[in-house]
């Protein structure tokens, strides 16, 4: 029974603990490397050649070469938040007692049982010991707030505490919240936003994204349209700028004109709009196509994509695809032929070398003439967790440097008379949260001087009369 | 006066300087640290009086951008980034037996910079992907981050040096005897990973921020975005250990010789040995 109690919290235990934390920190780390030094994103017979079959299964079993969107990494990455979470479940209520307990009751007894801490006895009476030392805490560490004396009877010694930076201590929570919230930013953007492509002839409009993953088309809520698309170079025959210029159609009407270059996209209607690449596309070609037995030539204009009837047959052609250079040898279009009630065969035909292997079927094809257009590519992206993940890294820049560099400080000070020897006691004590050796020389400093000022109460006074007395004569 | 020529000098400078540092450590002789330091300050302004003229001489060639923009400019920053970085901390603690690595690191930066076939000294024109006021903020973050972690890595060397050969009062000689004691040398460590570990963090998120605006994508698991987060995860490692887990000594040393490696390979590995986004960074 109490081991069945005690389950969930080993769990929590096991969950919040720093072994996990490092674990995953080096697991991440190692799958990491992993990712780099193996090709990402490569299908299962490239690995074959690449590998070999068995090396290949066993990469394509551990989704090594798509590590970074793997279940395992993912699993990784989600241990390492349940981690964070678990850790501040667990820490984060004793950080805020501890934070809250700033006016517990203390005595020059526990004072003195502290790492830093000095007592010093002064033959002064303790309202005078007590302005001293006010004074001097004022001037090295901030204004002391009094406390309510742990002492039920007797004479009621003066206790006070002087503190900064008590917030200091949370800020490392605030670190890995920065964290969460940018990991929460990026699966916000990976599930309510899309990534995509768009080539965009000039002159031409669409409101048509190709999705990188899926191999789907969306449809956004407004189209663009491509007036010009223009690079530029320098005298080294280095790429100087890739513009686009474009105007946002939305209901027929231009809303929006602008240029796209590298590094300035479009945003508009949460959907942004990046220079990416440029190319040629083909609008329309003439060919002519000759039948090697009748000798008949027949000419054609195909526009892209578009099927059309061979005259004299019910037969079709039409232009699939389209590419600059194919394998080296120069321009190539893929034609289709279309036969009815047959499936249609499609073959490249070299535009700028008319060669025997230039046939569809049997026909003979020669490209008379092409109508080009320069297409501009824009990368297409929608991710509203964007705002999450600015915020997470400005959080997360501006609570580590607080984490590394402000430190919570706190003196406690207890004066009190010794029945003994009459003298006043004056206890010190300090602790600091980080950069410990800065505040001990700073605590250390502040103990000489109370000692000076304490042992002879009017030599600071004595010395600046004398000073003005100085000035005074001269 | 040429970047080049000012450039050139800076090399030797460091050398003079790193030899300075290595005397004064060897023949415990405290003038000749001192004259190190001196040598250091003074090389530092030369370098930067020459990364400010190859800023303005890339104006004149009607380029204009900031010299971060290659591998020779940044092995350039970075040799600069370590000497002040070393200089500043010198001057914080007030210990100069410890200038003898950080100026040979810099004088190797430098030495590679000039000397290398591989690497091209010419200012170039930016390529579209690199016109970009992140360019300043991305690299000079990084290379701080860098360089906080190059000075940490000769600190944690000596450490571990001076670990293997405990104090012994008889023996009088020898240069171990004249660095800061172990735990000394384990504070500025860990104040070095700190340092650091701010940078890298600003230096990945403003890259992250600019990957954003130049290719789409805030982080694409790019070799070298992938690589900084190895870095990343291995400090934040090392600090997780120190500081809840109480590794000290020659843990946290070995992990901060790791976590150089990891920035090393960031830098020129991902760079020779691995394609990538980063490609113009060769």
């Amino acid at each position: 029974m109490s081991k069945e109690k005690s389950a969930p919290s080993a769990v929590l235990g096991w969950l919040s603990s720093l072994k996990l934390t490092l674990v995953l920190f080096f697991a991440l780390a190692a799958a990491s490397v992993i990712g780099t030094l193996l090709p990402q994103e490569i299908s299962l017979p490239e690995l074959r050649d690449h590998f070999g079959p068995a090396a290949a299964s066993l990469i394509n079993l551990l989704a090594l070469n798509n590590l970074y969107h793997s279940m395992w990494f993912r699993i990784l990455l989600l241990l390492l938040c349940t981690n964070l979470v678990a850790c501040t479940i667990e820490r984060l209520p004793k950080t805020i007692r501890l934070i809250r307990r700033f006016q517990d009751p203390f005595d020059s007894q526990k004072l003195s049982r502290f790492g830093l801490s000095s007592s010093i006895a002064a033959a002064l009476p303790i309202e005078q010991a007590q302005s001293v030392v006010e004074s001097a805490v004022c001037e090295a560490f901030g204004r002391m707030c009094r406390i309510e004396s742990g002492r039920a009877g007797g004479l009621c010694p003066f206790c006070a505490v002087s503190e900064t930076g008590r917030w200091s201590t949370l800020m490392v929570y605030a670190v890995h919240l920065s964290v969460l919230i940018v990991l929460v930013g990026a699966m916000a953007g990976s599930f309510l936003g899309f990534k995509g492509a768009m080539n965009l002839p000039e002159g031409e409009t669409s409101d048509k994204v190709m999705l990188a993953e899926a191999e789907s088309v969306t449809e956004l809520p407004f189209a663009l349209r491509c007036d010009k698309f223009e690079v530029s170079f320098y005298d080294t025959g280095a790429p100087k700028e890739f513009k686009s210029d474009v105007a946002i159609i939305e209901n027929g009407r231009e809303v929006l004109k602008r240029s796209i270059v590298v590094n300035d996209p479009l945003t508009y209607e949460g959907i942004t709009f990046y220079q990416a690449s440029y190319g040629t596309s083909l609008k329309e070609a003439k060919i002519e196509i000759t039948d090697p037995d009748s000798g008949k030539k027949t000419a054609m204009t195909l526009p892209f994509r578009q099927p059309v009837t061979i005259p004299g047959t019910s037969d079709q052609l039409m232009i699939d695809e389209y590419e600059e250079n194919l394998m080296q040898v120069g321009q190539a279009i893929e034609l289709v032929y279309g036969k009815q009630g047959r499936q249609s065969s499609a073959q490249w035909i070299l535009i700028d070398r008319p060669y025997h292997g230039n046939r569809i079927e049997n026909y003979l094809v020669r490209v008379t003439q092409t109508d080009k257009a320069r297409f501009t590519g824009l990368q297409v992206k929608k991710d509203p967790g964007i705002w999450l993940v600015w915020a997470g890294f400005t959080l997360m820049t501006l609570a580590i440097g607080l984490t590394f560099y402000s430190s919570h400080r706190k003196l406690w000070v207890c004066i009190e008379p010794d029945k003994k020897s009459g003298k006043t006691i004056v206890t010190l004590a300090g602790r600091a949260s980080r950069n410990a050796q800065a505040f001990e020389e700073k605590f250390e400093a502040l103990r000489r001087g109370l000692e000076n000022r304490l042992k002879n109460p009017h030599a600071s006074h004595e010395i600046r009369g004398h000073k003005t007395d100085k000035k005074g004569t001269e | 006066m040429t970047s080049s020529f000012l450039l050139s000098l800076t090399t030797f400078a460091y050398l003079l300087c790193t030899v300075l540092y290595l005397a004064g450590t060897i023949f415990r002789f405290k003038p000749l640290l001192s004259a190190g330091t001196i040598a250091g300050a003074a090389t530092l302004l030369m370098q930067t009086a020459g990364i400010g003229l190859r800023w303005v001489e890339s104006y004149r060639m009607g380029y204009g951008h900031a010299p971060l923009s290659n591998m020779y400019e940044s092995l350039v920053f970075a040799s600069w980034a370590i000497m002040i970085i070393y200089l500043v901390f010198e001057w914080r603690v007030r210990q100069r037996a410890l200038g003898v690595l950080p100026a040979l690191f810099s004088f190797l930066a430098m030495a590679y910079a000039s000397f290398s076939k591989d690497i091209d000294s010419k200012i170039q024109p930016l390529v579209p992907a690199l016109k970009s006021n992140w360019l300043i903020a991305h690299v000079m973050t990084c290379f701080l981050g860098y360089a906080s972690f190059a000075v940490s890595f000769g600190i944690s060397l000596l450490y571990l040096i001076r670990k293997r050969f405990p104090e012994d009062p008889n023996q009088e000689s020898g240069f171990i005897v004249f660095l800061p004691g172990v735990s000394q040398l384990e504070w500025f460590n860990y104040q070095l990973v700190l340092f650091g570990f701010l940078w890298l963090s600003v230096g990945i998120i403003t890259g992250s921020v600019w990957a954003n605006s130049a290719w789409g994508t805030y982080w694409s698991w790019d070799p070298k975005e992938t690589w900084s987060l190895i870095t990343w995860f291995i400090y934040a490692a090392l600090l997780h250990a120190r500081n809840l887990k109480g590794w000290k000594g020659e843990r946290v040393a070995w992990l901060s010789v790791i976590g150089f490696g990891c920035v090393l390979f960031t830098y020129f590995g991902v760079n020779f040995l691995l394609s990538g986004l980063h490609s113009y960074a060769r």
